[in-house]
């Protein structure tokens, strides 16, 4: 895929600044090159480069450019092209492999891991979409960014409003300014609008309303609802390993359990083994063709199969019982006070851990006996005696990373 | 440890030599009461096993803790 409708409209929320991509000058960078960007906006003048040329890219975020990443990037063979448009040379000498970019992935052990990927690889919608005007407000370079840059660059009547992780708290009124109909977001990044940003919320002209990278629970989907009734609310499973996975428009958390073992062309095949989430994806990245451990736990309730968080951090051992972290934050998340939990195990003598949470109140509260007794008694008619949590912490903000995600 | 039987809906009997057991005092609630000592000062305990299974009243609870902290 190349840049294929050059009259999509580029908009700078920060600056007001619009330009078609067309009218957008690329960048003329030494592939392969890993351009350091300040913000979202000024990376799009390499993915120009990149679509007109193929020139080797990886694009990253000046937050997430650790000594440890660079060193690993020279080493690489990628040039790195800071944000005032200095290049460090690489320091192995390669030839450039056309049409490749890379995006960076947390990867097991925390160190950022390459993903190959192209254009194409990471175009996952087909077809004729009505005219949106979408909010790109990820991380540039990440799986998610790069999802909805390739709609700008290959759907005909897609524009993109731009607006960096770190203005977040504004983007209600860009969306404003600018009619934004379409957003994609994580569950944090939605629970902080509408903790934030309620009062001009539903001014906004959405028309489909998108969630993922992190487990969708059906408190937000409901509360999201209630903003935009007309709208469609769809949630999205992707990664940077599988691509655009599983996508669910029925507003409801989960997906089928009849959707898994399905076989159809051209659409990922998903599997739970071990209750592990195991996904076969054509929109995989290099190299990870067949079927891919993610790494993330699902539970099946209800005939429907939940994604409930990190398997490695999902599961709480209390004394031999264990319960799913994702779980208990549902239910701490489905009570009508709460905007956000965070759910974890607390090392303790005797049970070897407790079930503790941090939780962010609707009204910001962080001083609230009565109400943390409520919880307590919410939990207790909703879980096991061992999953209710023994410690709630009330913070006055949901914290976030630039990721858009909390660490769940 | 009223505040942690309160939570479950029970009280703490004056008498220290109530059995725990009789007062529905159970290990949840035990390691609950290390973490808001915890948090009360700061400070991760270190709990002897063996000293732990020796515990089955009120007195010997308080007495534990006071025991942890002063160590």
């Amino acid at each position: 895929m190349s840049l294929r409708h050059a009259s999509n409209r580029l908009i700078d929320a920060a600056s007001g600044e619009q330009v078609t991509w067309a009218d957008l000058e690329p960048l003329d960078l030494p592939a392969p090159a890993a351009v350091v960007v300040a913000s979202s906006y000024d990376a799009m003048r390499a993915v120009k480069q990149h679509a007109e040329t193929g020139a080797e890219l990886l694009v990253v975020a000046a937050g997430r450019m650790e000594a440890n990443l660079r060193a690993d990037l020279l080493a690489a063979g990628f040039n790195v092209v800071d944000p005032d448009g200095t290049i460090e040379a690489a320091s192995v000498t390669r030839e450039p492999e056309p049409g490749r970019l890379w995006l960076l992935t947390s990867g097991s052990t925390g160190r950022p891991k390459q993903i190959g990927h192209t254009l194409d690889s990471l175009t996952t919608v087909a077809g004729d979409m009505a005219p949106r005007t979408w909010l790109c407000p990820y991380s540039p370079g990440t799986y998610a960014w790069w999802q909805v840059v390739t709609l700008g660059l290959g759907s005909a009547g897609q524009d993109l409003v731009v607006v960096d992780p770190a203005q977040l708290d504004q983007w209600v009124a860009a969306g404003v300014e600018h009619g934004v109909t379409a957003a994609s977001g994580t569950p944090t990044f939605w629970r902080q609008t509408t903790m934030s940003q309620a009062d001009d919320l539903a001014k906004v002209p959405l028309q489909q309303v998108s969630l993922g990278g992190e487990p969708v629970d059906q408190a937000i989907l409901d509360q999201l609802r209630t903003f935009f009734p007309e709208a469609r609310i769809s949630w999205i499973y992707a990664s940077s390993e599988v691509g655009a996975s599983i996508v669910v428009h029925d507003g409801r958390a989960g997906f089928p359990v009849e959707w898994l073992g399905r076989e159809a062309e051209g659409r990922p095949r998903i599997d739970v083994e071990d209750g592990e989430l195991v996904i076969t994806s054509p929109h995989h990245g290099e190299g990870l063709g067949g079927p891919v451990r993610t790494g993330d736990a699902v539970v099946v309730e209800d005939g429907r199969v939940l994604i409930t968080g990190r398997l490695n951090t999902d599961e709480i051992n209390i004394g031999g019982a264990k319960v799913s972290a994702g779980v208990v934050r549902g239910v701490l998340q489905s009570h009508p006070a709460v905007a956000w939990a965070h759910v974890r195990g607390r090392k303790a003598p005797l049970v070897g851990n407790l079930v503790v949470a941090e939780v962010v109140l609707t009204s910001g509260e962080t001083t609230a006996p009565d109400l943390l007794a409520e919880l307590n008694a919410w939990c207790a008619e909703r879980l096991p005696e061992y999953g209710v949590p023994r410690r709630i912490k009330l913070l006055a903000a949901i914290p976030t990373k630039e990721t858009l995600k909390s660490d769940v | 440890m009223g505040e942690v039987l309160a939570a479950q809906g029970k009280t703490l009997p004056d008498n220290d030599d109530a059995q725990l057991a009789d007062i529905g005092f159970r290990s949840l609630d035990f390691s609950e009461l290390a973490l808001r000592v915890e948090d009360e000062i700061d400070e991760e305990l270190n709990f002897d096993a063996a000293g732990l299974r020796q515990i089955t009243t009120i007195a010997h609870v308080l007495d534990l803790l006071t025991e942890i902290q002063a160590a």
